[in-house]
């Protein structure tokens, strides 16, 4: 007997190595979606012994875009100031030079040209946004001050992270020290980060409040002024990532043909020119990469928000998870789960772009 | 131009590979490095370049004292292994860097680089992209690159080495050629006896570090130093036998053979070449005995190994030999070919040594 | 042939004596930048260190930066936290623990296996039985959620319909998924907002009468997590030569016990690897716990974030709390990075 469900075991063993992990993810990650995809279009209420779920439809999405929930959301509109202009031209020249390179390059497809719309018009759409926002006058909604964490905070990360890795693969004695110490920041529990940031940028008692002082700035709290609140958010943002993509330059800059590196010494040229002619081509995929899971990542910020600044001054740091969370408290489910699919879409229509617009045409280029 | 190594040497903390390297190597001449791996031929080359610091002594290059100056002011180009092409520039850009770097107008590195392309035979390639070329093809752009420096010294570091066999035998005589009409001074780094052979005009044996004999590829052959160099040039190698120098005859267990030396050394080691000595029947007088252990038939010759002693001793035969394994028999070597070397030291010993 | 003593000077302190080292004005540029970035830093984390020394006198400005020189150091939060808040210390400290390592050690074994399978079996799902699946799912989730109906209930019949469908519709539809699609479908999961599925998951564990338990969180964790390990450990699986498994198999030895015996030894620093970093991920983890959790699973980032609130001031208390918190993953950190070092889990975020 026990020969026999040994053998059945066996020639089950194909689906039984995969089916834990394709039954969990659809128990915990699956059908939770399609659930909170129901509770997106409804409105909970709680009522006499227990609660009622009431399908509403795209009101909920409704209050967000254009309701109540407008200014939480997208934020207070104000006329749009010269960067406003100059974000949308960018954008603008962008769109369509992608558009334009798709439609040349080769096969069409409808879905292709659907996605890339879809791309295209959230993209844009953003860049009003914010352009509309961002002036004076205006206030930034969580969905903004979202993109605004993901798009500086991931540029500002890859800068510093690019140029500490340039910097620990030259020939420096100490080497598995930085290392060691460069990455820890990456794994300190982000709750840590956070109240860590807290005391530091205490201005008043914290380690950096005579230089504060020195400046003149003794009478300013950072945690009362929008901007200088998200920047606060923004450099505890990036202690943590910049690791993360120091640790992968470094490995790809050590990981480059050292035979390549020399011929081109020999051939005459500097330590910039090689950098550009020889080492970049050959780590901007793994830059690419590095980036795309950065932003992946970035959209989803919630311990620094929450614990550092609560969301405050008023709603001017919350990140769309925060939001998403605070509706939960206050068992406005079906608003919590519109924000969440509101998250949910901008981060992978935005990951996906980055991906197509960006990451492919370089992956052919080389093949 | 002349490249003089004065004395150089290389430690890597207590550990030296290169001991005290002299050399010349005339305007125009092709001087080949060989030795077996780790020998530190490789990194006297990357000496020369520039791309290992020397621990003591001098490198000049025309009477200029190069040792401290950057590889890319030595006026040098080289060919790595690997060929070191940019995966990224097609083949046009890769042998165009050099004058990008030098800031040449376009059009003038245009035509300089046309120029080479044709000179290896790389004008119809010039768009691809090196990951679509064969090994050959890639080795050829590497070589244009070096070529388009218009260096005063080719440095070439094991280039035939990730080639087939079939296609090595080709670009040996392409490289000589090449080499000749350019008249460039090279220094060829291998560890195939071969590619030496065929290559250069002077041949430097070099053995952990330490140069062994510096000569022209026939005296390195048929005028060993000691030997190692006796051992490593020569395919199949030469054959050793130890044994005793009684007044100019070689005495062993098994042989007893006149030699061309007038001397009496208790310890010596008799070598020969196979394609120097002839099987002859068992029992014959002065020569070694032994019996037929395998033959194998090469084409125009037969292999024969034999063995004397235990030992294997290999003879060159005619292609019609067909002896039976394990008949008796005697290997005769001419006097003039014997060669005899110090047990202990390993050093030739010629007529007047002590 | 010399130049003058003060050009060559000059010249020496710009350009590199040596191929490959530094010029000695450049060694200065570098280590000085390298030196700043090494105190920014280890300066927080020094920072919080000597802070839950500090008497509360001692927080108050002017800063004092360092222990026994500008101020004395006492135990008094420590003891606090430790003995007199004892057991609300330690509770979610080994929620933290438990949750942790378990979820860990279950992540591994099935996203491994997951891994595993995806490297050397080829998986053609119909396309069709998919669609059909998410269909029935669909239905089933708006059965109980509109409907009211009982969950078990809705479950059961969903899946008889699934099983009907897949023998009758299923075989109409000819296209085939591939092992690609599966292991994307499996490693995009990671760009899912956790918040999304946080509320149903709240609501599905508040049916079952789950919440505030080690169960699930540990759920939770290693479904959030899986994905990561199928990811790392796939690429490690295909580094793995297939001629051991097939001599193994010839010898007429069942996939399992291949599986445990021969592959998972090889891979072994992978899974190391991979253990830490997941180990690390779910230490770390808020978002979830925050959802699922009030007091008896609060896990330690749980009590961190609490305890801001009320005693957020209270700069040694808290300091104290920061430093168990996070003097784990540290050390685990270090442990991680020799693996790194060696260049272990970065050949996947290259491909």
């Amino acid at each position: 007997m026990k020969q026999r469900l040994a053998l059945w075991l066996d020639r089950q063993s194909d689906r039984l190595f995969i089916l834990p992990s394709v039954l969990m993810i659809l128990a915990f990650s699956i059908f939770p979606l399609l659930l909170s995809a129901y509770l997106a279009v409804s409105r909970f209420q709680l009522g006499l012994g227990g609660y009622q779920i009431r399908f509403v439809g795209l009101a909920n999405f409704a209050k967000l875009l254009f309701g109540s929930e407008q200014y939480h959301f997208l934020g207070v509109f104000a006329p749009v100031a010269w960067p406003g202009w100059l974000l949308l031209a960018l954008l603008a020249i962008l769109v369509l030079a992608s558009f334009r390179h798709y439609l040349r390059r080769g096969p069409v497809n409808a879905l292709g040209v659907v996605g890339r719309t879809i791309c295209v018009g959230l993209i844009f759409a953003l860049g009003l946004l914010i352009a509309t926002t961002a002036g004076l006058g205006g206030r930034l909604g969580s969905l903004s001050v979202t993109l605004l964490y993901v798009f500086l905070g991931v540029s500002t990360q890859f800068v510093i992270g690019l140029g500490l890795a340039m910097l620990c693969s030259q020939r420096i004695a100490g080497r598995s020290f930085f290392r060691v110490v460069f990455f820890l920041p990456l794994m300190v529990t982000p709750v840590g980060i956070a109240y860590m940031f807290r005391m530091l940028a205490d201005m008043t008692q914290g380690p950096l409040a005579p230089i504060w002082r020195w400046f003149g700035l003794g009478d300013l709290s950072w945690a009362a002024q929008a901007w200088s609140a998200r920047l606060v958010v923004m450099v505890g943002d990036s202690w943590q990532w910049i690791p993360f993509i120091f640790i992968v330059m470094l490995a790809a800059l050590e990981g480059q043909s050292t035979d390549q590196v020399e011929a081109a010494s020999l051939d005459g040229a500097s330590y910039w020119q090689i950098f550009r002619d020889i080492a970049w081509p050959e780590i901007a995929p793994t830059a690419a990469t590095v980036v795309l899971i950065r932003i992946i990542e970035a959209f989803k910020i919630i311990d620094l928000p929450n614990v550092l600044t609560n969301g405050g001054p008023g709603i001017a740091t919350e990140s769309l998870t925060l939001h998403s969370f605070i509706n939960w408290r206050t068992l406005d489910l079906g608003g919590s789960a519109a924000v969440a699919y509101m998250l949910l879409f901008v981060s992978t229509v935005l990951s996906a772009s980055f991906f197509n617009l960006l990451m492919q045409p370089l992956r052919r280029a080389r093949s | 131009m002349t490249v003089e190594l004065d004395h150089i040497s290389k430690s890597f903390g207590p550990l030296t590979v290169v001991h005290e390297l002299s050399l010349t190597v005339e305007p125009g001449e092709f001087m080949v490095l060989l030795g077996p791996s780790g020998c530190g031929k490789t990194t006297a080359l990357r000496m020369v370049a520039g791309l290992e610091s020397v621990t003591s002594g001098n490198i000049r290059i025309d009477g200029r004292d190069v040792t401290d100056v950057a590889p890319k002011n030595r006026n040098i180009a080289m060919v790595f292994q690997s060929y070191a092409l940019y995966p990224h520039m097609s083949v046009a850009e890769n042998i165009a860097y050099p004058l990008k770097i030098r800031r040449l107008p376009q059009a003038e590195i245009d035509r300089q680089v046309l120029e080479v392309a044709a000179q290896v035979q790389l004008e119809t390639l010039l768009k691809r992209f090196p990951r679509q070329l064969s090994g050959g093809q890639r080795q050829r752009v590497a070589l244009a690159r070096a070529i388009v420096r218009r260096p005063a010294v080719f440095l070439m570091d094991e280039p035939l080495s990730n080639l087939d066999a079939k296609l090595r035998g080709h670009m040996r005589a392409e490289l000589k050629h090449m080499q000749h009409e350019l008249g460039i001074t090279t220094i060829y780094v291998t560890h195939d006896q071969i590619e030496a052979m065929t290559l250069a005009h002077r041949v430097a044996v070099l053995n952990h570090g330490r140069l062994q004999q510096i000569d022209t590829p026939h005296r390195i052959y048929d005028d060993p130093a000691n030997i190692f160099v006796a051992g490593f040039v020569g395919s199949p190698p030469m054959n050793f036998v130890a044994g005793a120098l009684q007044n100019g005859r070689f005495e062993g267990p098994s042989v007893s053979l006149p030699t061309a030396l007038r001397l009496t050394k208790p310890g010596v080691q008799l070598g020969f070449r196979p394609e120097d000595c002839r099987i002859v029947g068992g029992g014959a007088a002065d020569c070694l005995s032994g019996t037929i252990y395998s033959s194998e038939l090469i084409g125009d010759h037969v292999l024969v190994t034999c063995r004397v002693d235990g030992q294997p001793i290999v003879v060159k035969a005619e292609k019609s030999f067909d002896q039976a394994m394990g008949a008796e028999i005697g290997i005769q070597i001419p006097a003039s070919r014997t060669n005899l070397f110090d047990l202990e030291s390993g050093a030739r010993l010629r007529s007047g040594s002590p | 042939m010399s130049a003058p003593q003060s050009v060559t000077a000059r010249k020496s302190f710009f350009e590199s004596r040596r191929f490959g080292e530094l010029a000695p004005l450049s060694k200065v540029v570098v280590y000085g930048l390298l030196l700043v970035w090494t105190v920014v830093v280890l300066f927080p984390l020094y920072w919080v260190l000597i802070t839950s020394f500090k008497l509360p006198i001692d927080v108050a400005y002017p800063p004092k930066y360092l222990p026994f020189i500008d101020y004395q150091p006492s135990l008094h939060a420590w003891r606090y936290i430790f003995v007199d808040l004892g057991n609300d210390t330690f509770r979610p400290y080994s929620n933290s623990l438990i949750v942790a390592s378990i979820s860990t050690l279950l992540a591994l074994t099935v996203g491994s296996m997951a891994a595993y399978a995806l490297s050397r079996i080829q998986y053609r799902p119909r396309l069709g039985s998919v669609v059909v699946f998410i269909l029935i799912l669909a239905a089933v989730v708006l059965a109980v959620a509109a409907g009211g109906v009982d969950w078990r209930l809705a479950v059961a019949v969903g899946l008889a319909i699934f099983l009907l469908a897949l023998r009758t519709l299923g075989r109409r539809f000819k296209r085939h998924l591939g092992n690609g699609d599966i292991l994307f479908w499996i490693i995009s999961q990671r760009i899912l907002p956790p918040v999304v599925a946080a509320i149903p998951i709240y609501v599905m564990f508040q049916k079952l009468g789950l919440l505030d338990t080690h169960v699930a969180l540990i759920a939770t964790y290693t479904t959030v997590n899986l994905p990561i390990v199928v990811w790392l450990m796939y690429d490690f699986f295909v580094a793995v030569p297939k001629d051991l498994e097939e001599s193994a198999q010839l010898d007429g030895a069942s996939r399992f016990r291949i599986f445990i015996g021969i592959v998972l030894p090889l891979a072994k620093p992978g899974l190391i690897a991979t253990g830490l970093l997941v180990l690390i991920l779910a230490w770390n983890e808020y978002l979830l716990a925050l959802f699922l959790s009030t007091v008896r699973a609060q896990t330690i980032p749980l009590l961190v974030a609490a305890q801001n609130a009320t005693r957020g001031p209270q700069w040694w208390y808290m300091s104290v709390l920061i430093i168990i918190m996070i003097a784990p993953v540290v050390a685990l950190t270090i442990a991680l990075q020799k693996y790194i070092a060696k260049g272990l889990l970065l050949g996947a975020v290259k491909g």
